[in-house]
């Protein structure tokens, strides 16, 4: 069997995802009174980003065999972060406990002052799962509870920093960050304004969608190489093995959970931009955690662990946004909207498990 | 790269299309004053183009899965269809994108891409609008926020004014209760919540003042029966007694705990349940003195009704106010603003007759999707 055919057949999961993703996004755009145009690759970008970057944080750990409940928490935290820090302005900041004023200096102004604000909030996303991870490691409790209390826990102080929705983040930022690469180089002055020649073949593309891209290309597939990374993988395989190979467990499970927590922060950042504020919302924290699970089964990563991959939860989300865009352009009556939405789900996830019904062993089944 | 620099070119841009697109600000009075009255005095005045029907408008509404909701999604489809707005429309399309701004941001954004001419919408949050709002505005698309509206006056927006049910709940339980000090029971709604701050503000505001001496004891109820009932009974449990009562919804919960332990009818005012209704009625004789005030679902079709008449280039106040409807043990009437013979839930008052919003509560409930459609 050549190289590739065996790829493919340890990606069936995967590659069903991608596929039925693809054809019905084509039905989409193909429906779609603007299809393929840059405003609605904008908009589906926009939309997707969020969920997709939550879907990522939620596949690290579930890899390593652990359910990860404080994914949409940390996102929710570390945008009511980033509606304090992502002002643009140079107001000093302090925080405010019980009467007493602790002042926390202040940002500079302009860009230098919202690269640092974003870092902080990556940083800060990246410490909430750097927590999870020592909590779950060195505490010896299962995830799926540790996740549970410390994720009440962020959102305990997402709330104590936005108990109103609030907060004013910078336009520019926002119009940047959530149009095209046109509107993009438009606003930070690049490329002669977007104008070059050279850029016009890329003015159209969505920068939601670049930026997701590079978070991959830049942390995530590096991960995945390390030995951290590949132990990560083994863990969720089999963990007593990996032990017994000489892996570092603990640090690798400590480093599944840091990443999560990273690209949850990233989701949290980017929604705080794109709504300009940030709020406490709980109920919408809630749902970011499941529709994560949702995505990552969906993309086709095992909930055992040990096998599967960010770029499917990508997939995994967009699939499951995409179903909602229907209602949108066909005539669905908006109370079975959501059994629609059900049914669709489950057929999706079932395509993905018909390899079930050619399983010669029943032993395989397990794994 | 300077940011600063580009941010006052970009201001310029926007500057120059603000004024091809968007709404202009203009002079009062506005179009239709019975049925859109303008907050107050200060209320700003907007003109879009005017634009050929009939027209293409969409609902994005948030959470759906509650009696209000769902009533609310049955008025905008039975309004579609009466005389006078069906002809107006092109095409009204109805979604619900559960509580993710992402989600209800994306399909505001895909309405506008779509060319639709008008969005009504229930925010999941009053902030986080700004980029649709922009975008909206570039596109001429008419925007009609209603019931949880935006921390906003670049939008049309549509509701009763909250703070003024706390104000009005206040001075219902002090003329009631007939005293200015004594123990008070405050239900509260979703936490967080433009319209559970507003009430509670009103609420306050009237209470606290001088000389009142009110010992107000605080529980969150969510708007839901079930919940109200529990809380309510947990505060029974602790304070024994209470002198009035102010629930912001799930009123007949609140009632039906004070029921099972035996606490003694109070004053008491609370949201347009028809249930809660039905409790006022028979059991004011007891002491229940009972008002509800109504948030009501058909605020949706005043939304639609005024998205049109900014289509139709009318000029339209940027904040309408809807009258609140009230009832209490004294004008409380069967058949008319309560049902004591339907067994399902929902919110009595659903009928706003200087807009043309004619049909009854239980029309609309007893209608199936089917019908609707």
């Amino acid at each position: 069997m050549s190289d590739l055919a065996l790829r493919a057949r340890q990606n069936v999961a995967f590659l069903t995802a991608v596929g039925l993703f693809l054809v019905v996004y084509l039905i989409y755009h193909m429906s779609h009174p603007k299809g393929f145009s840059s405003a609605v690759l904008v908009q589906n970008a926009d939309e997707v980003f969020t969920l997709a970057m939550v879907a990522v944080a939620q596949t690290v750990p579930v890899l390593a065999a652990g359910l990860d409940l404080s994914v949409g928490a940390l996102m929710t935290m570390v945008g009511c972060c980033a509606s304090y820090l992502l002002t643009g302005t140079t107001a000093s900041m302090a925080l405010e406990i019980a009467g007493y004023s602790l002042p926390l200096g202040s940002l500079p102004a302009g860009v230098p002052g919202l690269v640092i604000g974003m870092v902080i909030c990556l940083a800060i996303g990246a410490l909430g799962g750097l927590i999870n991870g020592l909590v779950v490691v060195y505490g010896r409790i299962q995830p799926i509870i540790a996740t549970l209390a410390t994720g009440a826990i962020y959102i305990g102080i997402a709330l104590f920093l936005r108990p109103q929705p609030g907060g004013k983040i910078d336009e520019d930022l926002n119009w940047a960050l959530t149009n095209s690469l046109g509107d993009f180089a438009s606003t930070v002055h690049i490329f002669s304004d977007g104008a070059a020649p050279w850029f016009a073949p890329f003015a159209g593309i969505p920068t939601p969608f670049v930026l997701l891209a590079l978070i991959l290309l830049i942390v995530w597939v590096p991960f995945r190489r390390t030995v951290t990374g590949r132990t990560v993988y083994a863990i969720g395989s089999a963990e007593g093995a990996a032990y017994m190979s000489g892996l570092n467990v603990n640090r690798a499970r400590i480093a599944a959970f840091t990443l999560g927590g990273f690209f949850a922060g990233c989701g949290g950042l980017f929604l705080a931009i794109q709504t300009s504020s940030g709020n406490a919302d709980i109920p919408q924290a809630g749902a970011y955690t499941l529709n994560s699970i949702a995505s990552v089964v969906i993309g086709g990563t095992s909930l055992l662990g040990g096998a599967g991959g960010a770029l499917g939860s990508v997939f995994g989300a967009m699939m499951l946004r995409v179903i909602s865009f229907f209602f949108r352009i066909f005539d669905i009556a908006p109370l079975l909207q959501p059994l629609f939405e059900g049914v669709i789900l489950l057929a999706a996830v079932s395509v993905g498990s018909l390899r079930v019904l050619r399983v010669k062993n029943t032993l395989e089944l397990f794994r | 790269m300077n940011l600063r620099v580009s941010a006052l070119a970009l201001a310029a841009v926007f500057a120059a299309t603000a004024a091809l697109a968007g709404p202009k600000v203009v002079a009062g009075p506005g179009a239709d004053a019975g049925c859109f009255k303008p907050w107050s005095d200060k209320t700003k005045f907007f003109q879009w183009e005017k634009k050929a029907g009939p027209y293409r408008i969409a609902l994005v509404n948030g959470f759906v899965g509650n009696i209000w909701r769902i009533q609310m999604v049955k008025t905008a489809k039975a309004f579609a269809e009466t005389p006078g707005i069906k002809e107006n429309l092109k095409e009204f399309k109805v979604v619900s994108t559960g509580t993710d701004v992402a989600a209800q941001l994306g399909a505001m954004e895909d309405f506008i891409n779509q060319g639709f001419d008008a969005i009504v919408t229930i925010a999941v949050a009053p902030d986080g609008f700004d980029r649709i709002i922009r975008l909206a505005d570039k596109n001429n698309v008419v925007v009609v926020p209603f019931d949880n509206i935006l921390d906003t006056d670049k939008v049309m927006m549509v509701n009763e004014d909250q703070h003024a049910m706390g104000v009005m709940s206040a001075h219902w339980l002090i003329d009631q209760m007939g005293k200015t000090a004594g123990d008070i029971l405050e239900v509260r709604g979703l936490p967080g919540n433009s319209v559970d701050r507003d009430r509670h503000v009103g609420f306050r505001e009237v209470m606290e003042a001088a000389p009142n001496k009110f010992n107000i004891t605080e529980v969150v109820g969510n708007w839901d029966p079930g919940t109200s009932q529990k809380v309510t009974a947990d505060a029974l449990a602790v304070h024994k007694h209470f002198d009035g009562v102010f629930t912001q919804g799930g009123s007949d919960g609140t009632v039906r705990a004070m029921m099972d332990v035996k606490h003694p009818f109070v004053p008491m005012s609370g949201e347009g349940e028809n249930r809660f209704r039905v409790q006022i009625a028979d059991y004011a004789k007891d002491g229940l003195k009972g008002m509800s005030y109504g948030q009501s679902p058909a605020l949706v079709a005043i939304a639609m009704k005024a998205a049109i008449s900014a289509l139709q280039g009318n000029v339209m106040p940027q904040l309408v106010s809807i009258p609140i409807p009230v009832a209490d043990y004294k004008t409380l009437k069967a058949g008319e603003n309560y049902f004591p013979d339907l067994k399902a839930d929902f919110f009595a008052p659903n009928q706003f007759l200087p807009c043309g919003v004619t049909f009854t509560a239980p029309q609309i409930m007893s209608q199936s999707e089917a019908n609707t459609k």
